[in-house]
C-alpha cells in the first residue's frame, strides 16, 4: 500500500511539468492536432531529455512511481503523445509500447507515432500491430493486428493503470482551471466563487478527483514489482481504478464545463481541449459499463481484496 | 499497517466472536441485555488493556500506533460498535480532559473511562443551534461563587444512560458569538437535569432532548478557562476528523452479502451485482482516503480540506451502499436464520446511514470547509 508517491517521484513530476511548459505547454496539443504525424518531433525530444525511456517501471518501484508522476504531468498538459502506453512496454521483445485493447474493434491513440506496438487483451493474448486505420478524433486509430497470437509476457495491469494517471493529470488541470475561472468571472456583481451552488459543485469534483488519486496510488503499488500481489489481483485493482477513473472524469468534466459556461466550449480555453482529448482515455479499451461488467465478472461473489473479502 | 495492527485485528475479532451474543446489533435497543453486553464488553477490553490503548501511558494507555487505533475503529464499527456509548469517552472526552482538565478533574474522570465504567454525552446542539453551534442559547449565569445553567440541548446521544455531560454553555455576551462560551463537566444525576428521549429512525435511545433548569455548577466543574469553550470545541472536532470508520461496516456487509444469499446471489439482476461491485470500489476509495488522513494526522500535516473530502466520500458511501444492500436482501430467503440476521443488519445499516450526512458535522458544512480550502489554495 502506498498513500503518497516518494518525494523523488513527486519532484520528477514537477520537473516534467516545467519541461512540458517550456516545450510549448498547451500549444503542443494544438500543433499536434494540426499535424498528427509530427507528434514524435514535437514532444519526443522533451521526453527523451527527461529520461522517460530510461525508466523501467516493471523492474523497480522507484521507476514505477516516476513513471506514474510523468504520466500525470503529461496529462496535466494533455501532452499529445502516448506516454503511458510506451512506459507500459513489455520487458522482452523489440516492442516500443503496450496497448491494452478490447476483443472487438481494437483501437488506440497512436496516430502518427510510428513505433512497433504490441496490443494485448485483458485475457493476456498478445499480438503485433501491423497497421492502423485513418485517424479518428483524439489521435485514435483502429488497429490491424497480426494473425498470430502469443501469451503476453507481462501483466496487463500496468497497461491499464498508467493511462489512469494520465487521466488524473487531466482532472488536476481541469479543476485548477475551473477554480481560477470562478474566482475571476464576475456575475451579479461578484465572483462566481462566492455562490454556494458553485462552491458545492467544486467539492463534488474534488471528492471524485481525490478519490481517483488515492486509488491510482493503490493500483500502481499493486501492479508494481514489490507488492507481492498476484497478476490476477493486480488486474482486479487496475479495473477497479479504471472504473473509478471514468466515473471521476465524468463528474469533473461535467462540473468544469458547467462552471466555465459557454467559454469552456471555445478553443480559446484549455478546458475545451482537455475535455475532448480525455475521451480516448475514458472510452478505450472499454468504457464505464464494460469496465464495471468485466470487474464484476472477475470478483463476483468474492469481492475485492480488503478487510472482509471472502 | 504492520504486524502489530494485524495481530490486534485478529485479537479484536476473537473477542467479538467470544464475548458478544450472536444476535448483537448495538447497545441501543429496547432489550436491556444489549446495553449490558456492551458494558461487559468494555470492561473486558479494559481488563485486556484494549479499551484506551490510544491513550498515553501516563494516563493508563498503551501509546498505540495510529494504525492500531485505526484497526480498533474499523473492527468496532464493523461489528456494531460493541463499546456502545463508551467509544465517545475513549475517543475524545478522555483525551480532551487530559489536555484541558485540572489534575483533580483528570483524577476524577479518567480512571472510570479507562475502566469502561462510565458513559458520557455531549451537550452541544440546541434547537436553534445545529451547524451554527456558536448561536447556542443555554446560559450559565453567575450566582454567588458558581453559576446556574438554564436551557435546552437536543439530538443528545446516550443522554438516558449517561452519567456525565460535556456541556457547552454561554457564560457571557461578547462581540463575537464564538466568545463567552464555557465547557462544564456536569453529572447527569442532578435533579435539575431532565432527559426526554426522541423516538427516531435509528432506533430507541439514540437521540434525546436535555433540559437544564437552574443547574448549579461551580469553578470545579469548568473545563479549561472560562470563556474559552469554543477553542475546546475545535479541539473536540479535531479528534472527530477521522470519525467512525463507516467504510468498515459497509465493506463487511457488502462482502457478507454473497455468503448470506448463497445460491440466490447468482439469481440477482446483473445490474445489481454491478452496483455491488461499484460499492466495493467506493469502499476501498473511502478506506484509503481515511488511511491517508490518518497518516497526515500522524505527521501533523492535515490541511483543512483533507478531512472534509474524506467525510463527504464516506458518508455518501454509507447511504449508497445501504440502498444497494437493501435491494440485495429483498431477494434473500428469509426462512434461513443466517439470512434473517443479515437482513436485520442491513436494515439497521440503512436506518443508521440516513443520518450520516447530518450527524457530527453535516455534509453541507463539509462542503463549505472543502470549497473554502480549494479556493484558498489556488
Amino acid at each position: 500500500m502506498i498513500l503518497d508517491l516518494s518525494p523523488e517521484a513527486d519532484e520528477f513530476g514537477r520537473q516534467a511539468l516545467r519541461a512540458f511548459e517550456s516545450a510549448g505547454g498547451d500549444e503542443l496539443l494544438q500543433q499536434a492536432e494540426a499535424k498528427p504525424f509530427d507528434r514524435e518531433a514535437l514532444v519526443g525530444g522533451v521526453l527523451g531529455d527527461l529520461g522517460a525511456w530510461d525508466l523501467e517501471p516493471r523492474a523497480d518501484s522507484d521507476s514505477l512511481e516516476a513513471a506514474a508522476a510523468l504520466c500525470r504531468s503529461a496529462g496535466y498538459w494533455a501532452l499529445p503523445y502516448p506516454v503511458a502506453e510506451r512506459l507500459s512496454r513489455p520487458t522482452t521483445g523489440d516492442t516500443a509500447g503496450l496497448l491494452v485493447v478490447a476483443e472487438t474493434n481494437p483501437s488506440a491513440p497512436v496516430v502518427g507515432v510510428r513505433l512497433p506496438w504490441t496490443a494485448v487483451t485483458l485475457a493476456g493474448q498478445s499480438r503485433t500491430v501491423v497497421g492502423t486505420s485513418a485517424a479518428r478524433p483524439g489521435f485514435v486509430a483502429e488497429l490491424e493486428l497480426s494473425s498470430t497470437t502469443a501469451e503476453a509476457p507481462d501483466d496487463v495491469a500496468l497497461g491499464l493503470v498508467l493511462p489512469c494517471w494520465t487521466l488524473l493529470g487531466m482532472l488536476d488541470r481541469a479543476l485548477a482551471l475551473t477554480i481560477e475561472h470562478v474566482r475571476l468571472r464576475q456575475q451579479f456583481g461578484q465572483p462566481l466563487s462566492k455562490f454556494q451552488s458553485v462552491q458545492f459543485q467544486l467539492t463534488d469534483a474534488e471528492v471524485e478527483r481525490s478519490g481517483l488519486e488515492i486509488l491510482a496510488k493503490h493500483a500502481l503499488w499493486s501492479a508494481g514489482p514489490s507488492s507481492g500481489t498476484s497478476a490476477a489481483e493486480a488486474l482486479d485493482d487496475a479495473l477497479a481504478l479504471r472504473m473509478a477513473a471514468i466515473e471521476a472524469a465524468e463528474v469533473v468534466f461535467r462540473v468544469c464545463h458547467q462552471l466555465h459556461g459557454a467559454v469552456g466550449f471555445c478553443d480559446e480555453t484549455t478546458l475545451s481541449w482537455l475535455s475532448r482529448y480525455s475521451q480516448p482515455l475514458r472510452r478505450l479499451p472499454f468504457g464505464l459499463s464494460a469496465t464495471r461488467d468485466l470487474l464484476t465478472a472477475r470478483i463476483d461473489g468474492r469481492g475485492l481484496t480488503g478487510l472482509y473479502a471472502g | 499497517m504492520g504486524e502489530q495492527a494485524t495481530a490486534l485485528r485478529g485479537q479484536l475479532r476473537s473477542l467479538v466472536a467470544e464475548q458478544l451474543p450472536a444476535d448483537f446489533m448495538g447497545a441501543f435497543t429496547d432489550d436491556p441485555a444489549d446495553l449490558a453486553a456492551a458494558q461487559q464488553f468494555c470492561r473486558t477490553l479494559a481488563e485486556q488493556g484494549l479499551l484506551c490503548m490510544s491513550w498515553p501511558a501516563e494516563f493508563g494507555g498503551r501509546d498505540a500506533s495510529v494504525w492500531e487505533q485505526t484497526v480498533v475503529r474499523e473492527e468496532m464499527w464493523a461489528h456494531h460498535e460493541p463499546r456502545g456509548a463508551q467509544y465517545m469517552g475513549v475517543n475524545w472526552v478522555g483525551p480532551i480532559i487530559m489536555r484541558h482538565g485540572t489534575p483533580e478533574q483528570q483524577q476524577r474522570h479518567l480512571p472510570p473511562i479507562a475502566n469502561g465504567e462510565v458513559i458520557w454525552c455531549q451537550g452541544f446542539s440546541e434547537p436553534e443551534a445545529g451547524s451554527d453551534l456558536a448561536s447556542l442559547r443555554t446560559t450559565a449565569r453567575r450566582d454567588g461563587d458558581g453559576w446556574l445553567v438554564s436551557g435546552q440541548k437536543i439530538w443528545t446521544s446516550y443522554a438516558t444512560m449517561a452519567q456525565w455531560c460535556f456541556l457547552l454553555a454561554r457564560t457571557s455576551k461578547e462581540d463575537k458569538k464564538q466568545q463567552g462560551l464555557t465547557i462544564f463537566l456536569v453529572p447527569m444525576s442532578d435533579p435539575a437535569i431532565q432527559v426526554r428521549p426522541i423516538r427516531c429512525i435509528m432506533g430507541p435511545h439514540h437521540l434525546n432532548e436535555v433540559f437544564f433548569d437552574d443547574l448549579r455548577v461551580t469553578e470545579a466543574d469548568v473545563l479549561g478557562e472560562i470563556g474559552a469553550g469554543w477553542s475546546i470545541v475545535q479541539d473536540v472536532l479535531s479528534f472527530e476528523r477521522v470519525g467512525i470508520a463507516r467504510y468498515a461496516r459497509c465493506e463487511k456487509l457488502l462482502n457478507d452479502a454473497p455468503r448470506a444469499l448463497g445460491a440466490a446471489w447468482g439469481e440477482l439482476p446483473d445490474e445489481l451485482r454491478a452496483r455491488w461491485t461499484r460499492m466495493l470500489v467506493h469502499c476501498r476509495r473511502a478506506r484509503l482516503l481515511a488511511y491517508r488522513l490518518v497518516e497526515l494526522q500522524s505527521k501533523g500535516q492535515v490541511r483543512p480540506g483533507d478531512a472534509s473530502g474524506y467525510r463527504i466520500a464516506v458518508t455518501k458511501l454509507d447511504q449508497d451502499s445501504a440502498e444497494v444492500l437493501m435491494e440485495i436482501i429483498a431477494a434473500a430467503d428469509v426462512d434461513d436464520p443466517g439470512v434473517r440476521r443479515f437482513r436485520d443488519e442491513v436494515e439497521d445499516h440503512w436506518r443508521y446511514s440516513q443520518a450520516s450526512t447530518v450527524s457530527s458535522g453535516s455534509i453541507e458544512m463539509q462542503r463549505i470547509l472543502l470549497s473554502r480550502a480549494l479556493l484558498a489554495a489556488s
